[in-house]
């Protein structure tokens, strides 16, 4: 597991690097945002259907709820700045590491799949507050978009906190 | 004459001002902290032993107002509110569980 953390790291990692060369515009950047939403909403489903732990369950549930409210916000936001996503090296690696990791977590049970799912949640939220603050909120040209951005990293550090707290119990 | 029963409307007047002062710090109060964009605001609220305490979340997403022991308010829904009549006098730190990055205190006077 914690090589699957570190692969999936690395991949955004790369991709964070390859988007530092050539900043994203606000399409991609309303891409990127989409598709780290909805990577969590479908790892949170899955959690919520196969977690053993009641904490875990509870915070896939929460996963869901929070991350769909903020893909509200998002699509709302497009359709009124009439911007269409646009896919890029960044959104693509994100999806695809969902897949990956949705994939890795089907065929785990009970507290093995507690412990790969909240390892996981933790190192995504790191990457994506990194993507956050260093690339999508200082290329981000619309206020609006930035805004969104800037409201949607204290969401994310709370989520990050919420899965190390819940992680150090599954420690236990 | 006329001195004295101005003096004793003044003394009247004040006994009544201190007397609706009275009145007033002894009905219980309303305070509101409003939940957004993942802050408690007032972050740090000072209320007498009896005052209640509303949180309104005004996020797009569920929210708690949770001091260990002291008080819980479970989700708080996008828009809803949640309603506390402080009973336990003394400093209560309080985070959301969902989103622990999230602090507040509440300060109850006795």
């Amino acid at each position: 597991m914690r090589n699957c953390a570190m692969t999936f790291a690395a991949t955004l990692f790369v991709a964070a690097s390859a988007v530092a060369a050539e900043p994203p515009n606000d399409a991609q950047i309303a891409s990127i945002v989409v598709t780290a939403n909805q990577v969590d909403i479908d790892a949170g489903k899955l959690a919520q259907k196969k977690g053993s732990n009641a904490e875990v369950k509870a915070f896939g549930k929460q996963m869901v709820t929070d991350h769909a409210a903020v893909n509200k916000q998002a699509s709302a936001l497009v359709k009124k700045l009439k911007v269409k996503p646009q896919d890029n090296p960044t959104s693509q690696s994100l999806k695809s590491g969902g897949v990956e990791n949705v994939k890795k977590l089907q065929k785990l049970k009970g507290a093995a799949f507690d412990k790969a799912y909240v390892d996981h949640e933790v190192a995504y939220h790191e990457q994506v507050i990194d993507a956050i603050n260093k690339t999508l909120i200082p290329s981000a040209k619309n206020p609006e978009l930035k805004k969104l951005l800037e409201t949607g990293l204290p969401l994310f550090q709370g989520h990050l906190e919420h899965a190390k707290k819940l992680q150090a119990s599954l420690g236990k | 004459m006329i001195i004295r029963a101005a003096v004793a409307l003044g003394c009247l007047s004040g006994a009544l001002a201190a007397g609706a002062g009275a009145i007033a710090a002894d009905k219980p109060a309303t305070h509101t902290v409003v939940i957004e964009g993942l802050k408690f605001v007032p972050e740090m609220l000072t209320v007498k032993r009896g005052d209640t305490v509303v949180w309104v979340n005004k996020d797009p997403y569920p929210h708690t107002a949770t001091a260990n022991g002291v008080f819980d308010s479970g989700a708080i829904a996008e828009g809803r509110s949640w309603r506390y009549i402080a009973q336990k006098p003394g400093e209560h730190p309080y985070l959301c569980t969902f989103h622990p990055n999230m602090k507040g205190l509440l300060r109850v006077q006795p």
